[in-house]
């Protein structure tokens, strides 16, 4: 699948500009040239040849926040992914095989995740469970969780009831083999899909709430608090926003791209064989 | 009358968009109350054949050469006016699936007798008792009940009567039926087939009836047109065809009769051709 | 008869599904080596005792035995272990359906080898092996369902049957969604198989497509056995007026021992007493 995805032009621009992304989130708290948190008496300093985005408010120079704060923006993206995946989609496979019970609880739980407001959610628990990067994203996992869950029972209750389990139940096939061989392959598409949607969003909710100043202490920085701060300067440096936002919409697009590439390989693997798409 | 009531000669018809020819050289005649057999089986072009006589061929493909003559007239020139005043009184049809034909939110009743306000001019009153007597002509138990019936009450059997009522309703010379038995279960075909035998008998209706089983046709025709690949491979009066067939597709076709089906107990002489 | 117990004996079946009875009373014996029809129409419960018999639907009442094991005592430990030796084996209708999609179709017929614990070297060389026993080249085994025709999926369902040896293979209606080739093609190899003493059960909605390789034959009626008996019996002096029907209204090349006045009589009768 992963290889389908790269003989399409879309899936190769993703992932080629994630891969920048990926490299920033890594590399970019080494390569800031300066400090990214203590301020110096330079505030609102225009670009120069030392510091090329110039400085924010108190004196921090922007390019050392924007790369220091990559990590903090990336993997709090993935890390929303990543639990929503754990907490929906294992669950949602397993609604189908664990029984009336785990289907029915799991159902309602579900259900009530979908009823919360989402952003005040997220405030809420911030506010009970102090305010960090991992309590906000876990919030935000679970709260986009369900997605993964509805979406992976799915396709494992339509193959559960498809004849080529039932042939292999006559095999005498007992439930792990079944889902090992039959189901995962079916599974895998639509949840890759909805693992790319949901960095996208989980990227715009993690700069959202570091916009607002939600989920990191001050002065860490961020991609979406680099942006807050110097919005009370527009007059100063009317400038200072592209950055950040450029970066953010990058990457948005560039997720979106990804799922986009996922759902258009999906639909040449469901129909016709892998091996036949290969030939055209 | 005289001469043939339905006439296909060296009929093509060809798919612009590929310029393939689906249907090559395709003649047979249906004499007035005879009855022909078209065998073939999905790709033969036994539907196009049919359609074509209909005047409803599927938009892109066209008619290449050749004539389709209903009784006695050339239908190259018709209009889509001249088509419809055709269709149903010349020439009906029945294809497999009857429920595509009627209207499931409208009562069985209305949709027959709308047949016949309509092509007969009848009204209300006269067009309802004309819709129970063609309903009970087809051997609906119940003709009453059924006609306040919709569509999903009755079973598959009954609507293809009720679909085969509503062709034979302005008294056509021709009724054609494309695979009208295919997807019923073998009791109930042997009654649609009864049941076209009989109004032949009864009223004098020519029968054109398409299949892909030698069988079903063997039942009702007595001569049979063999289609593969749009082509003609067989033609002949059935004895003749079943007895000492030609052509190695329509030996397969009685072969698989005689090997694998009842013939094989009904026909002791034929035992051991296999 | 022999002295040998049956391979599978049905005893007092009763299925239910929720309030309505799918069969009741149902038995079926077929002994070693021997192939048995098991007939009947929509609603006949012939679908409902295939899957009975191999463990797919739960029955209310009645037993199972297949070579000596009663397997509707099994608890799903032992079904599981059952299945997995391979003794008795079902073929389902739809081919396309009962292949796993995103598979090589050769992993398909491999996979219960690979239950078995089989090595996956030793498993392709069973899978080879098997695919020419049911006339197909061992290179299909890499491609995908979708890249066969509808006759090489059937024959390539009816190897993944095969390949555990089994003594008993249940096939529901093989036959029906084929044209005539793949059809004839198809009861070769199921011929061949008979001839290796493979026991047979074919389900099969039409006693004409499958009478001619079954040793006897079950006629199942609203969800009882109306009658069983030799083929050639049940073909030439059927005894329940259902089966009189059904083997009068099979289409058949010959002019059949049952005609329209005799159909319409028989009809009459069934509608009386059932």
């Amino acid at each position: 699948m992963f290889r389908a995805v790269l003989r399409l032009p879309t899936g190769r621009v993703a992932v080629t500009v994630l891969g920048g992304v990926l490299l920033l989130a890594l590399l970019g708290p080494a390569l800031a040239p300066h400090d990214p948190i203590e301020g110096t008496d330079a505030a609102l300093a225009a670009p120069s040849a030392e510091r090329w985005l110039g400085t924010d408010y108190l004196g921090r120079d922007v390019l050392s926040r924007i790369l220091a704060g990559a990590p903090a923006s990336v993997f709090g993206a993935v890390l929303v992914a990543v639990i929503a995946l754990v907490v929906g989609a294992v669950p949602g496979l397993l609604s189908v095989y664990l029984g009336r019970w785990f289907e029915w609880a799991t159902l309602r739980l579900v259900d009530t995740l979908i009823a919360l407001p989402f952003l005040v959610f997220a405030v809420a628990v911030t506010a009970l469970l102090g305010n960090g990067i991992v309590q906000a994203m876990a919030t935000v996992g679970v709260l986009v969780s369900p997605v993964f869950y509805r979406v992976s029972r799915a396709a494992a209750l339509g193959v559960s009831r498809s004849q080529y389990v039932e042939a292999a139940v006559l095999a005498g096939a007992s439930t792990g083999w079944i889902v090992r061989r039959h189901v995962v392959a079916q599974v895998l598409p639509p949840v890759a899909i909805a693992l790319a949607n949901t960095m996208a969003a989980g990227f715009v909710v993690v700069s959202s709430l570091t916009f607002l100043g939600i989920g990191v202490q001050q002065p860490a920085p961020t991609w979406g608090g680099v942006l807050a701060s110097d919005l009370g300067y527009l007059a100063f440096r009317p400038y200072a926003p592209l950055i950040p936002t450029v970066l953010i919409m990058l990457t948005v697009w560039a997720f979106n791209l990804l799922a986009d590439a996922f759902r258009d390989t999906e639909g040449a693997a469901g129909r016709a064989p892998v091996k036949e798409a290969s030939t055209r | 009358m005289t001469g043939p009531v339905l006439s296909v000669d060296d009929l093509h018809i060809s798919d612009p968009r590929s310029g393939t020819e689906l249907v090559r050289g395709v003649s047979f005649d249906v004499p007035a109350g005879g009855a022909l057999g078209i065998v073939g089986e999905s790709g033969s072009g036994k539907t196009l054949t049919c359609r074509t006589a209909l005047g409803i061929l599927p938009a892109p493909l066209r008619v290449t050469r050749g004539t389709v003559t209903l009784l006695g007239e050339d239908t190259a020139g018709l209009t889509e006016r001249g088509w419809r005043e055709l269709r149903g009184r010349e020439i009906g049809a029945v294809f497999q699936d009857p429920g595509a034909f009627l209207n499931p939110s409208l009562r069985i009743g209305s949709q027959v007798a709308e047949v016949l306000r309509v092509g007969k001019r009848l009204g209300r009153r006269a067009a309802k008792a004309e819709a129970l007597r063609l309903l009970d002509a087809v051997h609906l138990r119940d003709p009453e009940r059924v006609y306040r019936q919709y569509p999903h009450e009755l079973s598959g059997g009954m609507l293809q009567r009720v679909v085969i009522a509503a062709a034979i309703a302005l008294d056509p010379q021709v009724l054609i039926a494309d695979e009208a038995t295919t997807a019923l279960d073998v009791t109930v075909q042997a009654e649609i087939l009864d049941l076209l035998a009989d109004l032949q008998e009864r009223t004098g209706l020519a029968l054109v009836v398409v299949s892909h089983d030698l069988a079903v046709v063997a039942q009702l025709c007595t001569e049979v047109v063999v289609l593969r690949r749009g082509e003609v491979v067989e033609r002949g009066a059935t004895d003749a065809v079943l007895h000492a067939p030609q052509h190695p597709y329509t030996r397969l076709l009685v072969d698989e009769h005689n090997r694998y089906g009842l013939d094989r107990y009904l026909a002791p002489e034929l035992e051991h051709a296999g | 008869m022999p002295a040998e117990p049956p391979l599978l004996q049905v005893t007092d079946l009763d299925v239910r599904y929720g309030r309505t009875t799918a069969l009741a009373g149902a038995a079926l014996t077929v002994h070693r080596g021997e192939t048995v029809g098991v007939i009947g129409e929509t609603g006949s419960g012939k679908s409902t005792l295939a899957r009975a018999v191999v463990g797919l639907v739960a029955p209310a009442a009645g037993t199972v035995t297949i070579a000596g094991e009663e397997v509707t005592a099994f608890s799903r430990r032992q079904w599981r272990a059952f299945r997995r030796r391979g003794v008795a084996q079902y073929v389902f209708q739809d081919p396309l359906r009962s292949l796993d999609p995103h598979l090589p179709v050769g992993a398909s017929i491999a996979e219960p080898l690979l239950l078995q614990g089989r090595s996956r070297a030793d498993a392709d060389a069973a899978v080879r092996a098997v695919l020419t026993r049911v006339h197909l080249t061992a290179d299909l085994a890499d491609r995908y369902p979708a890249e066969l025709s509808g006759g090489q999926r059937q024959r390539v369902a009816v190897a993944r049957a095969l390949v555990t040896d089994p003594q008993l293979v249940v096939l529901d209606e093989p036959v029906s969604a084929l044209d005539a080739a793949n059809r004839v093609r198809v009861l070769e190899v199921l011929t061949e198989l008979r001839e290796a003493g493979t026991a047979l059960v074919f389900i099969s909605h039409d006693l004409g497509s499958v009478a001619g390789i079954s040793d006897r034959v079950t006629v199942l009626h609203r969800g009882a056995v109306v009658e069983t008996a030799p083929t050639r019996a049940i073909v030439t002096a059927p005894q329940h007026p259902y089966t009189r029907l059904l083997v009068g209204s099979a289409p058949t090349l010959t002019t059949g021992a049952v005609d329209r006045e005799t159909r319409a009589e028989l009809r009459r009768q069934l509608l009386t007493v059932g």
